[in-house]
């Protein structure tokens, strides 16, 4: 064994960059092979445990035909008590809607008590939000997000809908059209 | 388990995963690994569990365990090395560092 990395076609790489590729390799190729949704939303699960540091998280489905947002997974929080757009606040929201990653460094969660980091990542299928997966307080020994989080983030953003609602994903937006606000 | 694509595309190591905790126990028996890498939560037996059955038994007892958990406070790790595990490593999972740490059991 030795420190430097290999990229698909086994030619030999070494440095950080290469690491935080493996790093997403690994995770784009664990939503690819998901065997089902359920496998597809422990993937979420084990890429956001795993590398980014957080056991708390919620998904959260956008319906597009009422304009609300409906908790439809969940690890690590109690859902009910989640107000997920008084934690992303409005402006927030539509930054998310709009397919942009939102990053609270220093927010209150729903509960009051001052929560280290939040992130908010839109789930997206055709150009539009179907879903926002909240990512709440971070484990004791990961301080922030870093750039290598963003580009965990942005690969969530754009291979995550397949993998956890499948084609239903696609037809949705074709019935129901665009343009509703969450 | 992710931890594999980076393992097996950093190093010369091949990978055999489980995807529970008995599992991990009865894979370590069939295969004899050199290294175990392990969750602490699994369904089905934990990472504690895991580590204290393969301790009992003579054909796994030597190989040496590295825990992968969410909490590196001192008093819950003592669990861990109670149990018999050898090592641990803390998520958010950091590449350099666990290659580093399979290296120093593995070598090159």
């Amino acid at each position: 064994m030795n420190d430097d990395t290999s990229d698909a076609s086994g030619q030999k790489l070494s440095g950080a960059e290469p690491m935080n590729d493996l790093r997403l390799g690994a995770a784009r190729k664990r939503l690819a092979e998901s065997r089902g949704q359920e496998d597809a939303i422990e993937g979420v699960r084990e890429i956001v445990a795993n590398f980014l540091g957080s056991e708390e998280i919620g998904l959260f489905r956008v319906d597009r035909r009422t304009a609300k947002l409906h908790v439809f997974w969940s690890f690590g929080i109690d859902p009910e008590k989640y107000d997920l757009l008084r934690a992303l606040g409005d402006a927030g929201l539509e930054r998310v809607m709009r397919g942009e990653c939102h990053v609270d460094l220093a927010a209150r969660d729903c509960s009051g008590a001052m929560a280290k980091v939040q992130a908010f990542v839109p789930i997206r299928c055709a150009n539009q939000t179907i879903a926002i997966l909240a990512i709440l307080r971070l484990l004791p020994q990961k301080l922030a997000f870093d750039r290598s989080d963003m580009e965990l983030f942005q690969l969530l953003s754009d291979e995550a809908a397949q993998p956890l609602f499948g084609p239903s994903a696609y037809s949705k937006l074709a019935t129901e059209g665009p343009g509703t606000r969450a | 388990m992710m931890e594999r694509e980076i393992l097996e595309k950093s190093t010369k190591h091949q990978c055999v995963t489980a995807t529970d905790g008995r599992e991990a126990v009865e894979k370590a028996q069939q295969e004899h690994p050199d290294l175990v890498l392990m969750d602490v939560v699994m369904p089905r037996m934990n990472g504690f569990e895991a580590c204290k059955m393969m301790r009992q038994q003579p054909s796994t007892r030597e190989i040496p365990i590295v825990l992968v958990t969410t909490r590196g406070e001192e008093s819950y790790m003592e669990a861990g090395f109670q149990s018999g595990c050898n090592d641990y490593i803390t998520k958010p999972i950091d590449g350099a560092e666990l290659l580093a740490l399979v290296q120093s059991y593995l070598g090159e």
